[in-house]
């Protein structure tokens, strides 16, 4: 019960940043030079056609007004036109949304998964070889641009040996008669897998770094810690102690920078999804800054800014459930 | 007990022993101190090699571009900006062959799509870099000491007001606000820096912020206050100065992280425009071309790589010269 009221407080305490998220992306966007309808009606358009068009985006109001307007249309889910497509951006958003939670999921999954045993060693045999190693990797890691990562990967894997496409993702959940070479779901999610991989790896890098860097110097505190000495006085075997009384308080850390490594990720998410010619998110708003629709720019960036902010939450949530220390504020 | 670089033999630089004995009384602040620091931790110096390398290309770079109009450049290598006469595309590096030629001694990492000079590029991208970088660091370190050193002394309503409004900047993915930013004021350089600079805002506000609540009460900040000196002074001449070890490692960092953004901004075509060459952009080019003359995508990003660890391997290595925990 309580880790629910903790779950709903989180949320409404995230109100405020979403509002302000909302107040930063619409005058912004209201910067953009350029008007908007020349760029829908050419450069001669009749008189009349301008103040129809203008009466249906709702540009011939004041400014003021067009923003207390977005505001509530936002908190009812309505996210406005998109002047070029003329389609919904919420219908637009919604299609591409789930591919680039794909690739944001298996970045982070791949990170943790190669980054948690690499700290983990690292701290349990510091100063050896092992250690100067996963510190290499992870130094390189932190160094390297996500899509210049990719160029190479595409390179190496995709021209030079050809063990996976270059371009282009296919959705695990799509309809195989969709989806070339496929006559079965699990042919399609196969084939999804194999697109995945590539863009994963390029993306999930920096991550893999940074948990690799906070794992380590976490895992040497934690190993530290008066509980392990006791634990050894014990005669606790030390695998056991690494595995049970060590790592468990270690990981605390971890997940914060897991939540702050979001913020980098959905960034390159949209370098990545370049590079791999993926129609995710992050070119959905190259796309629309490039035709200057900024009903589809706000919606983008909302977008962007909001799952950041859920994720945070529930990065916060994941550490006060396996933190004994975190109480809810009412226990 | 920062992640030190790979290089640094030992976690615990025992060469602090010296300073901070009986007989020696010297201050564990301010440049001297640092300098000192430096020259003992074995990672930061290999960091400051690096980062002063670069940063003399790029002076150098600068130098040749503003005052000699690529002088330089034309007489030993090639212009990095105008297209060559007689145009050969795409060479390889030398030693390697492909299918537009075999790579020259002329050009020793080969030409890009408009046949000019990729070493020269290359070479006259750290400008790029290196300015944006730091300025955008600078950006950063302003205003979040700004902000962070009034919000966390005056507290209350203040630095309720402050912190909601860095905390939403910090909440929009640092690379769609960036972008935004750009779209909304200008799509050059000058807003990339700016724009790159307010998302350092928060990085800095928050570090400054911390370190004055705690400061906030040391006896010679309520000394000072007794004796009557200004708010302002208290902050800026002592709390500041006394901050200065973890925000110096906090900025070095922040010039890596800066110098990715910009090359990802540029990559994007948000960055540097054409012709003046920057890494970002020279990727950007190339990928076009992956599979004739895959190695016009190494080298640009060779570079970046070579820059950040430079401030990566500098920042980790001031963090463990600096940190009087390990030193003691």
């Amino acid at each position: 019960m309580s880790l629910l009221r903790y779950t709903l407080r989180r949320f409404a305490q995230a109100i405020p940043v979403l509002i302000g998220i909302v107040t930063i992306t619409f005058f912004l966007a209201n910067q953009i030079p350029g008007d908007p309808v020349d760029i829908m009606l050419g450069p001669t358009p009749a008189q009349e056609q301008v103040e129809a068009i203008r009466a249906r985006y709702g540009l011939d109001r004041p400014i003021h007004v067009r923003y207390f307007a977005y505001l509530s249309s936002v908190a009812t889910g309505d996210l406005g036109l998109s002047i070029y497509y003329d389609r919904p951006v919420l219908e637009m958003i919604i299609l591409r949304l789930p591919v680039t939670l794909l690739l944001m999921l298996s970045a982070f999954a791949f990170a943790i998964i190669t980054a948690i045993p690499l700290g983990v060693i690292s701290a349990k045999r510091r100063n050896e070889p092992a250690d100067h190693v996963s510190r290499i990797i992870s130094l390189i890691g932190v160094s390297t641009p996500s899509f210049w990562i990719g160029l190479v990967l595409i390179i190496v894997f995709a021209f030079y040996l050809g063990w996976f496409p270059a371009r282009g993702l296919v959705l695990p959940w799509a309809d195989p008669t969709n989806v070339r070479g496929a006559a079965t779901q699990f042919q399609v999610i196969r084939q999804s897998m194999h697109h995945l991989f590539l863009p994963m790896i390029g993306l999930g890098t920096l991550q893999m770094a940074q948990i690799t860097r906070i794992e380590r110097s976490s895992m040497v505190d934690s190993l530290q810690g008066e509980y392990v000495k006791l634990a050894r006085a014990y005669g606790v075997p030390e695998s056991t102690i690494v595995r049970k009384h060590a790592f468990q308080v270690a990981q605390l850390p971890v997940i914060t920078i897991i939540g702050l490594g979001l913020s980098t990720a959905l960034g390159g998410a949209v370098l990545t999804e370049t590079v791999f010619g993926i129609q995710g998110m992050g070119r959905l708003i190259i796309t629309a800054i490039n035709n200057q629709d900024y009903q589809l720019i706000m919606g983008t960036t909302l977008v962007f800014g909001f799952v950041y902010v859920v994720g945070v939450i529930i990065t916060d949530i994941t550490y006060s459930y396996l933190d004994p220390r975190v109480t809810y504020g009412d226990e | 007990m920062s992640v030190n670089s790979a290089t640094s033999d030992d976690d615990t630089p025992d060469d602090g022993d010296e300073s901070g004995g009986p007989e020696e009384v010297e201050a564990r602040v301010g440049l001297r101190y640092t300098l000192k620091q430096v020259r003992q931790d074995t990672t930061a110096r290999i960091g400051t090699y690096i980062v002063g390398f670069m940063t003399f290309v790029a002076v150098f770079a600068a130098f040749d571009y503003y005052v000699l109009d690529y002088a330089i450049a034309e007489a030993v290598l090639y212009n990095p900006e105008t297209d060559p006469e007689n145009v050969r595309r795409l060479l390889p590096p030398v030693g390697m062959e492909n299918q537009f030629g075999q790579g020259v001694m002329a050009h020793p990492l080969g030409t890009d799509h408009r046949g000019r000079d990729l070493l020269s590029r290359t070479i006259y991208g750290t400008r790029i870099a290196m300015t944006v970088g730091f300025l955008a660091t600078a950006i950063g370190l302003g205003g979040g000491t700004v902000i962070g050193a009034v919000s966390g002394y005056y507290g209350g309503w203040i630095d309720d007001v402050l912190q909601r409004v860095t905390e939403t900047i910090y909440a929009i993915p640092f690379l769609v606000l960036v972008i935004a930013f750009m779209t909304a004021f200008g799509r050059n350089l000058t807003f990339a820096m700016i724009g790159v600079g307010i998302t350092a805002v928060p990085v800095f506000n928050r570090l400054i912020r911390s370190r004055v609540v705690s400061i906030r009460e040391e006896d010679y900040v309520e000394a000072a206050r007794a004796a009557g000196v200004k708010d302002r002074n208290i902050i800026f001449r002592h709390i500041i100065p006394n901050s200065f070890a973890p925000v110096l490692v906090q900025a070095t960092l922040q010039v890596g992280v800066s110098i990715l953004i910009v090359a990802g901004l540029s990559f994007l075509g948000f960055g540097a425009q054409p012709p003046t060459p920057s890494w970002g952009q020279m990727l950007s080019a190339s990928r076009g071309y992956m599979l004739p003359a895959p190695t016009f995508s190494i080298f640009p990003g060779i570079a970046i790589l070579i820059t950040v660890i430079g401030f990566n391997i500098l920042g980790d290595g001031l963090q463990d010269a600096l940190d009087p925990r390990i030193n003691n």
